[in-house]
């Protein structure tokens, strides 16, 4: 099956600095894709290549197959959300979403039929009157949607699209965009620098740094065995421990703190408690430990208030004890 | 800290708006009120009532053409400024045009040479040197002081803009010319507006540049308005101004109505 889009070797360089570095992607048919990555690390700039806001330095974008470095975005009959939503300020929602079928002269009535449709299905029908001013911040991320979607777009590149809601819209519309993926069946590029949108929504995630991709997988591929430091940080890894067969690391919610000497099988260090902090249902415990060559590393382990002894309130800071990676929880880093 | 300091400061800038206020109102109060009077100089305190200023002012000639010559060289000179201006400054707003800033101090410029200077050498270059009229001169004076509320005022409301909303337009199918106007230039419109409403009324209110640039065939209403002072000091040129005043008063709430003073005036503090 041909990809619905792919970046050969594509880089943008602004003077010296190259904001995406010979990136090589494939975006696949009716999947939702996430490019993923700290800020800067040249997520919008790859995107705006694709939608054709951006001509690339040295490479190819081909969509649907087809060489389309060099066409104009409104050659490109792609849908793009932007990150400021851009809705047209002068024009009632249903004109926004209309816009794009006047333009390829959809016929008056069916065009009424689409943009109903559209809003529908973003669950905007009863606005269509409004002027986008008139619409909260939720909304009109969701007419934007309808906009983009209303044109039956061969892509839906989703700029960041959550980040200006609240933390609670923010997760009920990661739902909602599956949802419309999935009845759509349109093939979506979203943006995100939050792990948990991209390990919820992707088909596949796209790890990126400094221009460059540092793993691609189906989040349950990559989750597990992050590729590389990078990944593992972004991830929420945040204990490494350098041994002799190489680095290892653990999740804090997996790094087992026994006063005494432990018998699950694992990488048991010797270690000695430098904080202990309560946060509601969690207790969040920072112990220095000797790594197998000797060194000190720092190590957090979040532990489940409930799973420690009755009458536990938490460890002193100097205190002696052991921490256990449990074998399965240890992952090796082959970078 | 910083809310004791406004306290503070409030009586003093109390103060001095009021004093402000009156130092604006006291003379518009003393013009209007002589327009009425049934003297024959100007002079405070009025005495009577008559609307017969009035008539003499709208029956005076020579204000009656210069005005109609006043209107129709705001209006070509504003036209002429927003045609150059409005392009220039979404051209230095996309940044694609080399030498930026010289461009953009070039159209600025008129804002900081004195008006006379700019007179004068019209007067030499355009009348003396080219020999064209005093009318094609004027035009051109008057074009290039408006430019620079042409580019600043509509820049303003460029520079408020979301270019992500061209770029979308564009995305869905729009071509650059199609995009720029059904999206661009309706966003615009409000700072077209307050530019063309500004030019227009400095264009109007113009008086070195008129001076400098003067002859019998073209006279602007501010400079027959001058002329006649020096002359007459009768009540007609109360009552001119008074009608002036009106008209003023009725261009500023229909443009309050339509887009806002904040906006206007907005454009030109940034
Ligand atoms: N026009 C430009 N000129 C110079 N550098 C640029 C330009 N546009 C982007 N960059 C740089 O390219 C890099 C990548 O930018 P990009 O906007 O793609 O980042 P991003 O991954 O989308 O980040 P964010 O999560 O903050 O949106 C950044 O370091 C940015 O400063
Ligand atoms: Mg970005």
């Amino acid at each position: 099956m041909i990809p619905a889009a792919e970046f050969v070797g594509v880089t943008q360089a602004y003077g010296d600095f190259l904001a995406v570095d010979n990136l090589d992607l494939t975006i696949e048919e009716g999947k939702l894709t996430t490019l993923l990555g700290p800020s800067g690390c040249g997520k919008t700039t790859s995107l705006r290549m694709l939608a054709g806001y951006a001509r690339p330095t040295a490479g190819k974008i081909l969509i649907g197959g087809e060489d389309a470095t060099a066409l104009p975005p409104e050659k490109r009959g792609l849908g793009m959300v932007f990150q400021s939503y851009a809705l047209f300020p002068h024009l009632t929602v249903a004109d926004n979403v209309g816009y794009g079928l006047k333009l390829r002269k959809v016929p008056a009535a069916e065009r009424k039929a689409r943009v109903t449709e559209a809003l529908e299905l973003v669950g905007l029908g009863h606005l269509a009157a409004r002027k986008p001013k008139a619409l909260s911040g939720g909304q009109q991320q969701r007419v934007a949607l309808a906009r983009a979607i209303a044109i039956r777009p061969k892509l839906l590149l989703l700029d960041e699209p959550l980040s200006n809601l609240d933390a609670r819209l923010r997760v009920q519309m990661r739902a909602e965009i599956r949802r419309i993926q999935a009845e759509t069946g349109l093939t979506v590029v979203l943006v995100t620098h939050d792990q948990d949108e991209a390990l919820e929504m992707s088909d596949t995630m796209v790890l990126m740094r400094a221009g460059k991709v540092m793993q691609t997988g189906a989040p349950d591929e990559v989750f597990p065995a992050p590729a590389n430091r990078f990944v593992a940080e972004f991830l929420g890894y945040e204990n490494f421990i350098p041994t002799a067969e190489g680095l290892f690391t653990v999740r804090p919610e997996q790094l087992q703190i026994a006063s005494a000497d432990a018998t699950t099988p694992g990488l048991n260090l010797d270690g000695v408690i430098t904080s202990s902090a309560y946060r509601g249902v969690d207790l969040v415990v920072g112990v220095d430990a000797s790594a197998p060559g000797g060194e000190t590393v720092p190590l957090i382990s979040v532990l489940r208030r409930d799973a420690l002894p009755a009458g536990h309130t938490g460890f002193t800071p100097g205190e002696r004890i052991s921490v256990t990676a449990p074998a399965p929880a240890l992952v090796h880093l082959s970078e | 800290m910083s809310m004791i300091k406004t306290n503070n400061a409030r009586p003093v800038l109390g103060t001095l708006a009021v004093l402000g206020y009156i130092i604006m109102i006291v003379p518009i109060l003393f013009v209007v009120s002589t327009a009425f009077s049934t003297g024959r100089t100007v002079s405070f305190p009025p005495k009577g009532f008559t609307l017969d200023w009035f008539g003499a002012a709208l029956g005076n000639n020579t204000f009656m053409s210069s005005l109609g010559q006043s209107l129709q060289l705001a209006l070509i000179a504003t036209v002429i400024a927003l045609a150059i201006g409005v392009p220039a400054t979404i051209a230095m707003h996309r940044g694609k045009i080399p030498g930026k800033s010289l461009v953009q101090g070039l159209f600025l410029s008129p804002l900081v040479v004195p008006e006379l200077v700019v007179g004068l050498a019209l007067y030499q270059q355009i009348m003396v040197v080219l020999g064209q009229s005093n009318s094609i001169a004027l035009l051109i004076g008057h074009t290039a002081i408006l430019l620079p509320y042409a580019v600043r005022v509509t820049g303003a409301s460029l520079a408020l803009a979301d270019p992500a909303i061209e770029e979308a337009a564009r995305g869905l199918g729009a071509s650059p010319l199609r995009a720029f106007f059904t999206v661009t230039l309706p966003l615009l419109r409000p700072g077209i507006f307050s530019a063309a409403l500004l030019s227009f009324v400095t264009s109007f209110n113009n008086v070195p540049l008129s001076l400098l640039l003067q002859d019998r065939s073209f006279r602007t209403l501010p400079v027959t308005m001058l002329d006649y002072i020096q002359q007459n000091y009768d009540p007609t040129i109360a009552a001119m101004s008074t009608l002036l005043l009106a008209a003023t008063v009725v261009v500023a709430i229909i443009a309050e109505r339509t887009v806002g003073f904040a906006k206007i005036f907005g454009g030109i503090n940034k």
